[in-house]
């Protein structure tokens, strides 16, 4: 369970003597309950990635709460991140090494067995069909396979909350269908899943509940038939450039 | 935290040492170009000389009527007891000919000899031999110093007639020798291989802080900006990884590579050893009298260990504040230009050092590694120079995990 409150994020720019601020997430509020799809849909810009960093504590926020799973993220920041699978497109893996490999390190990191680490690796691999990769330099990989590698190193220690960055971007319709495929099935076991993205397809198809972020706010929570009631639209897409219209005029 | 770091230290090392392009750079070249340079400038050092003792050369003589002096068949006689040499006898006019014959580097030396020198040798008057020649040539400036040399032979061989005409014994004019009843290898009391350990006390230190520096910046650098820049730091930090952890374990893998990076480039000099010594540094020393003991190995450990930990640290926290390889290399790169003036400097100076020296970090360890090979250290100022290093080296890593764990520095775009 992720709970948000009142999340402000500012960041501080220095250039030439000067300070300049911008803020980035002007006090958003919501909750992502287990075994729902949570997608956080907005433009480029509109503080998706910073609201997913913050709550994986790689950043910390100006002010506001994050709890996931009851550990605060300021207080208990080691214990958030090991109930949490974050994959961010910002994150890449070191092409020197190989899937199996880095599925063996990060699970060492995350205090597993070697017995476990084994286990779950087999399983990871047959759920993302990396069979045939495995044992491949990174470096060597596709798009998607790498896509894959990244979200069996984000997922190798089996954690409640998964927390994906734009986790179709850029990858090739069977991968994608793929990866959206593995996110239902761990909502259906129970999990927390938050997924940020552009894409309005990724948001109608998989996420059971949608928050609209636009210039650091949300605009619209609910699921997607609420959305679209209450906005007296025929689809996201129109309740999604509704407001994109209103912040041009 | 420890067992985290030891993970992280083992996945960056296996990540330096399978790769085979880091591994010939950071181990293999050291280790062939130092024996391969030294073989190479000894063996071009050596054959010049040679070239130089064989050649024949040119040297006139001027004015030609001094054929008939006595003082004059005796010089003669000694340039060509010395000189591999063709003598040409020229007369006063030929003399600017000469000169521009040697400018062109086409003969080696003129001698001009002033006029009637029996007369001012038997009027006890001194008279002045005039040597020209080409600064510019190794085989004139050659024949230069062989004829001075010369020229100081025939001064004692004149000195001695004189005496001896005058009825007066020779040996008055040396009532005191120095060392000339004695062997040379009995006077040097020189510990055995201290010859050897102060060639290489001026050498080593700097050559292995510098190793230490540089291997340090090829991989410290990319190990911290280099996966800040590639993105695969992020990936780390989302784990329940301590951020101490991840210091600890790269600054620990960049230790190992670095030193084995030193390890390899001393391994390199020793057996380049054989080559400098004989070669270029003309010393009798034998490499094989260069025998350090377990003391010496020990404190070594004691001064190396601590220093690579230090100038890693500097190299890392560089590498934490930069936001990409290539500000680091020019956050690092003044640095690397002070350490490498300060171990210079170190090495070069004498056995005693002012007090403050042994309490200033890299200095104290360049001065330490330097008695340690001219065998004349004190456990005091090798546990002084670690102690120092490592207080450095904790306050660095201490603002290194703030850095780390400030996301201004971290993520500074």
């Amino acid at each position: 369970m992720i709970e948000i409150l009142d999340l402000k994020k500012v960041f501080e720019n220095k250039k030439k003597g000067t300070v300049s601020y911008k803020e980035a997430l002007k006090g958003i509020s919501f909750m992502c309950k287990p075994g729902e799809i949570f997608g956080l849909l907005g433009p480029n810009g509109a503080g998706k990635t910073t609201t997913l960093r913050c709550i994986s504590t790689l950043i910390k926020p100006t002010s506001g709460t994050i709890t996931v799973n009851g550990f605060d993220s300021l207080k208990d920041d080691r214990k958030v991140r090991s109930v949490i699978g974050f994959l961010t497109s910002d994150m890449k893996l070191d092409g020197f090494f190989t899937p199996d490999y880095m599925m063996d390190y990060f699970g060492r990191l995350n205090k597993m067995s070697p017995e476990d680490i084994a286990e779950r690796k087999e399983v990871l691999i047959k759920e993302l069909h990396m069979e045939e990769f495995r044992n491949k330099k990174i470096d060597k990989l596709s798009t998607g396979m790498k896509q894959k590698t990244s979200i069996a190193i984000s997922l190798i220690h089996n954690p409640d909350v998964i927390i994906f960055d734009e986790p179709t971007n850029g990858l090739d319709v069977v991968t994608a269908k793929n990866v959206t495929d593995f996110l239902k099935k761990y909502a259906r076991e129970g999990k927390t899943v938050l997924i940020s993205t552009h894409i309005m397809g990724v948001a109608e198809q998989i996420c059971d509940k949608i928050g609209i972020l636009i210039e650091g706010l949300i605009k619209e929570l609910g699921s997607l038939d609420e959305i679209v009631k209450r906005n007296k639209t025929n689809n996201l897409e129109d309740v999604f450039f509704k407001y994109l219209e209103v912040q041009d005029v | 935290m420890f067992s985290d770091a030891y993970i992280i230290m083992k996945k960056e090392l296996k990540r330096l040492f399978t790769d085979r392009r880091t591994v010939f750079f950071m181990v293999v070249l050291p280790l062939v170009m130092l024996p391969v340079m030294y073989t190479v400038m000894g063996k071009i050092s050596q054959s010049r000389s040679a070239d130089i003792r064989s050649y024949h050369g040119t040297v006139f003589i001027a004015p030609e009527m001094q054929k008939q002096s006595p003082i004059y068949e005796e010089f003669i006689s000694i340039i060509n007891s010395q000189m591999n040499v063709t003598i040409n006898e020229i007369p006063e006019a030929y003399i600017p000919t000469a000169k521009e014959l040697i400018k062109e580097k086409e003969a080696q030396l003129l001698i001009t000899f002033p006029e009637n020198i029996d007369f001012a040798f038997d009027a006890i008057q001194p008279f002045d031999i005039h040597v020209f020649y080409n600064g510019a040539s190794d085989y004139s400036s050659y024949f230069y110093r062989r004829t001075y040399d010369a020229v100081n032979s025939l001064a004692d061989t004149l000195i001695y007639l004189r005496l001896e005409s005058l009825n007066i014994p020779t040996e008055i004019l040396t009532p005191v020798t120095a060392n000339r009843t004695i062997s040379p290898e009995l006077v040097n009391l020189a510990k055995k291989g201290s010859e050897v350990g102060k060639v290489f006390g001026v050498l080593l230190p700097f050559i292995i802080i510098l190793y230490l520096f540089v291997s340090s910046m090829q991989v410290g650098i990319d190990t911290v900006s280099g996966e800040k820049e590639r993105g695969t730091l992020a990936i780390l930090l989302v784990n329940q990884v301590d951020r101490a952890s991840i210091i600890l374990g790269k600054l620990l893998a960049v230790v190992c590579a670095s030193f084995a990076s030193a390890i390899s480039s001393v391994v390199g000099l020793m057996i380049a050893g054989r080559y400098f010594l004989k070669d270029l540094f003309r010393s009798s020393a034998e490499m094989s009298d260069f025998i350090l003991g377990a003391d010496q190995i020990l404190q070594l450990a004691i001064l190396l260990i601590p220093v690579a930990i230090l100038l890693v640290s500097l190299v890392l926290i560089c590498a934490t504040y930069a936001r990409n390889s290539k500000e680091a290399a020019g956050l690092v790169m003044p640095l690397y230009m002070v350490v490498l003036i300060l171990s210079i400097g170190t090495s070069s100076m004498g056995e005693t050092v002012p007090t403050w020296m042994h309490y200033t970090p890299i200095i104290n360890t360049v001065v330490g590694l330097k008695s340690v090979f001219i065998k004349s250290s004190s456990w005091g100022n090798v546990i002084i120079a670690a102690v120092t290093s490592l207080i450095f080296s904790g306050l660095l890593i201490f603002f290194m995990i703030r850095m780390f764990k400030n996301e201004k520095i971290l993520f500074r775009i």
